[in-house]
């Protein structure tokens, strides 16, 4: 890609177990640190807690008023405020969003406030329905909400495709990007964990017991489910001003295990988050790969991709690999060593996978 | 619990009035505009709150101008229609 076609990361802007903004999220990257909560579950044989990342939302109260806050479910919140986050950690100006566009990512999206809805419907009837869960319920709420409340004025859309929601939301905020339908585009991949997702979580693992994540050791179920929004703020060259690194690709494609073509990256982050069935194809594709994996620090959600992309930009931006948490990563030699060591390469690629043989690559490099 | 009490929980409860507690809403404030600062998407709201909290079916606009002065005059218009005990 030429210089002038080229797409920085301009701002990034992080939410989820380990605090607010980039600042936190660097500072767990470094340190291995950031712990579950508890999450309470109604089962059917009584309530109970499950482990669960967590996030914060009230510092979004620095830049939205009480009063406009009433009407805006949890997952709207949580896209607010990385959004406003990464639109400050940028440092762009209100008289900027003309021409910045808005892309959402979201495997499971707003199943709080949808799931409230629906029960009102079963409970007390169509006629007792809140009209104000209804409008968070519809799809693009999320993505409607940033628009207004930030001021952005360009095009506007919400992508799910679950595990692949985030490389396939990146491609196409690149498209847009080269086709010049935005000097920028936000793209914000947010996850809410409802008492819903929390109860599939406890259904799929057959208990609540808690075990420290350990995504490496690929024979292990270890996820713990997560909500939190990673948002980047992603500009054409010419339009930036400074940043983290450039967006070199975003692809998303299907291939089997034994045929595909690792990319000539000084480091692979794998999205790797103690799912067992996922975890074996990531040991099959990248065992003798360079790799890297950050998810015990915020956790197991189809957004996840994307809080790899903002760790692969620190990691091209500060020259050095953060070590990654948890246990020894048995069945992946080249793990990077506990104390992190020296990137010394000019690109790094994430790489998450879906269902089946699918699977999504983004690629950062240093311009 | 009287039915302004009552009212002014679920309205904070329902309308997501974290600012405010029951407490400081005044009975005779307008609750639309100046007073508690409602505005049309509330009165949707409150007219499907008072269906689910006391079984009372708001029917019109007319009725709903009315019983939506106040906390008070809405608590009047629950009253009025309550089946007695």
């Amino acid at each position: 890609m030429s210089a002038a076609g080229r797409i920085v990361i301009e701002g990034i802007g992080m939410v989820g177990s380990f605090g607010c903004g980039v600042s936190d999220f660097s500072r767990a990257l470094a340190d291995g640190g950031s712990r579950p909560a508890s999450l309470a579950v109604s089962t059917g044989s009584g309530p109970i807690e499950i482990p669960a990342h967590l996030a914060d939302t009230s510092p979004l109260s620095e830049f939205v008023p009480a009063r406009t806050l009433r009407r805006i479910d949890r997952f709207s919140r949580l896209a607010l405020l990385g959004s406003f986050l990464a639109l400050r950690d940028a440092g762009l100006a209100d008289t900027e969003r003309r021409r910045l566009g808005l892309i959402v990512a979201s495997g499971h999206g707003a199943t709080g406030i949808t799931y409230a809805f629906l029960e009102s419907f079963i409970k007390d009837g169509d006629i007792c329905a809140s009209p104000t869960h209804f409008a968070n319920s519809v799809h693009n709420s999320a993505a409607a909400n940033i628009s207004i409340l930030s001021g952005i004025a360009g095009p506007c859309l919400t992508v799910s495709q679950f595990h692949l929601s985030v490389p396939s939301a990146l491609a196409t905020a690149l498209r847009w990007l080269a086709e010049g339908r935005a000097d920028r585009v936000l793209f914000a991949a947010v996850e809410e964990l409802s008492e819903l997702i929390g109860y599939a979580w406890y259904r799929r693992r057959g208990g609540a017991k808690s075990v420290p994540m350990t995504p490496l050791r690929t024979a292990e179920e270890t996820a713990v489910p997560a909500e939190g929004a990673a948002c980047l703020l992603l500009s054409r060259a010419e339009a930036a001003r400074g940043g983290y690194c450039a967006l070199g690709e975003a692809v998303t494609g299907s291939r089997p295990d034994d045929g595909f073509p690792l990319p000539d990256a000084g480091l692979l982050v794998l999205s790797a988050d103690g799912r067992k069935d996922a975890g074996r194809r990531f040991a099959a594709l990248a065992r003798n790969a360079r790799i890297a994996c950050y998810t015990p620090l915020y956790g197991s959600m189809p957004a996840g991709p994307a809080f790899d992309l903002a760790a692969a930009a620190l990691i091209l931006k500060g020259g050095r690999i953060f070590p990654s948490p948890g246990d020894a990563a048995l069945d992946f030699p080249a793990t990077v060593p506990a104390g992190g060591e020296l990137l010394g390469a000019p690109r790094v690629s994430c790489l998450t996978l879906g269902d089946g043989a699918t699977f999504g690559l983004a690629t950062l490099e240093n311009p | 619990m009287t039915t302004t009490e009552k009212l002014k929980n679920i309205l904070v409860e329902d309308l997501n009035l974290e600012e405010l507690t029951p407490g400081d809403i005044d009975d005779d404030a307008p609750l639309f505009g100046e007073g508690l600062g409602l505005d049309s998407l509330d009165a949707v709201e409150l007219v499907v709150i008072v269906q689910k909290h006391f079984g009372i079916e708001i029917r019109n606009m007319d009725e709903g101008r009315t019983a939506f002065q106040s906390i008070r005059s809405l608590a009047a218009y629950i009253d009025e229609r309550l089946p007695v005990r």
